[in-house]
């Protein structure tokens, strides 16, 4: 008996060194496979807070970027604003010739958010990025996230103010596209340049060109369709010679996000509901 | 207490942020570590290697690998130490130039250094066809923190 603990004592620092790897370990696994570790990640309170004030001081260097674009986009809306002005006239002197009634269809099938974006990476094979909205705002994992120029990816998971998101670089990250509003397929990013991303199982029968548009398709509940992705850069056979693979050039900057949109589907609940309880039966 | 706050913050939100050519990041907190008493028990080098770890780890989203690996690094550190520790050196001393010459010091830290981004690297890519950039980014990364140690050394107020 004693032996035995001398031996423990003697030892004590192989057991201390098991037990921290054993943590980290588990902190691995655990991460992977589940969305529960929340508290290890930047969602949590402490490191988000932080990430945010930095990005409070880093937002004044990029003012005068910022200022520019904004001013583009003005100009932009401004430009739409009289277009529609314009058509409007002329619908509103057709409608009361025709004396119809106008019904305006409201699309409430979506809900969308802003978000500014605290903390980002690009240079892993399994990038996040933090955003400063959470479950308080109504973010919660597995919803989609893009900005102005196209998709960035998919909510991982949330706390009460941030939210990781898994964006397109990330080589667990896999969306649903379409191309040319024909052929659906799934996007997949390999790890190595930030400006390209995969296309797999691209069926042989169809026909595409470089310079093909790849929008999100709408089947997942999570993106509407036709956000835009990117287009079709490099065209090669897949590894068994059964499908095509396509190099797509993402229209999203990753190495330069600043504000995000979130968008939500406010049947969401509804559909996967429906759709599991095909897969019990 | 202090160092360990001002490192961590340096860490997370400056070098954590730089990865140069895409292959190197720099990870400053080992210097903490390296830099310990000769007598500090491996326990107290693990949890101060946890610590750093566990904290790095939730700002880069990559809970238990930077943990993982500094734990590691403690680990291993005084057997290391202890083989370049010649007889002319007092009982219990600082790790550094002024106490173990260059060449003992800056081979004592690279040892222990590229045990701790082989690891690092090895969880982070964890799968096998990412052998090149596994081996290209422990040797960059390992120089990129070998130059950070040897700056510290320039800038350690002598005693």
């Amino acid at each position: 008996m004693r032996a035995i603990l001398n031996f423990l004592i003697k030892h004590n620092h192989w057991f201390l060194f098991i037990l921290l790897e054993g943590i980290s370990f588990v902190l691995i696994v655990c991460f992977n496979n589940f969305h529960k570790a929340t508290f290890f990640t930047s969602a949590n309170s402490v490191v988000g807070n932080i990430y945010s004030a930095v990005s409070d001081i880093e937002g004044y260097f990029n003012l005068k970027d910022e200022n520019s674009t904004l001013t583009k986009h003005n100009q932009e809306l401004l430009n739409e604003i009289e277009s529609l002005k314009g058509k409007l006239m002329e619908y509103e002197d057709s409608a009361s010739l025709a004396n119809n009634e106008c019904i305006i269809e409201h699309n409430n099938d979506y809900r969308y958010t802003v978000a500014r974006v605290v903390n980002n990476s690009t240079n892993n094979v399994n990038n996040f990025l933090t955003i400063d909205k959470g479950i308080a705002q109504g973010i919660d994992a597995k919803m989609g996230v893009f900005n102005e120029k196209g998709v960035i990816g998919v909510t991982y998971t949330s706390s009460d103010n941030f939210t990781v998101v898994m964006p397109l670089l990330n080589s667990k990250s896999a969306i649903s596209c379409k191309v040319k509003n024909s052929t659906f397929c799934t996007l997949r990013w390999d790890g190595s340049d930030i400006r390209y991303s995969y296309l797999i199982d691209l069926p042989r029968y169809e026909i595409f060109e470089n310079g093909d548009t790849v929008t999100t398709n709408g089947y997942s509940s999570i993106f509407p369709s036709d956000i835009p992705v990117g287009t079709i850069d490099k065209l090669e056979d897949s590894a068994d010679g059964q499908s095509y693979r396509a190099r797509v050039r993402l229209f999203v900057d990753f190495s330069d996000i600043n504000k995000v949109y979130i968008v939500g589907s406010t049947k969401k609940a509804e559909q996967d509901q429906l759709e599991e309880s095909i897969k019990k039966k | 207490m202090r160092n360990f706050v001002l490192l961590l913050l340096a860490q997370v939100l400056v070098f954590s942020q730089i990865h140069l050519f895409g292959y190197a990041t720099a990870v400053i907190f080992t210097i903490f570590l390296l830099k310990l008493p000769r007598h500090t028990t491996k326990n107290e080098l693990m949890v101060w290697g946890f610590l750093f770890g566990i904290i790095t780890d939730m700002f880069c989203n990559t809970p238990g690998i930077h943990s993982a690996a500094a734990t590691a690094m403690a680990f291993f550190r005084n057997p290391i130490l202890s083989a370049f520790t010649h007889k002319g050196l007092p009982e219990d001393f600082i790790p550094g130039v002024k106490s173990m010459k260059w060449g003992g010091y800056i081979v004592y830290a690279a040892i222990c250094i590229s045990i701790f981004y082989a690891l690092l690297f090895t969880l982070e890519l964890f799968a096998i066809r990412y052998l090149a950039t596994l081996i290209i980014s422990t040797i960059g990364s390992t120089l990129l923190t070998m130059l950070f140690i040897v700056v510290a050394e320039f800038f350690t107020p002598k005693k």
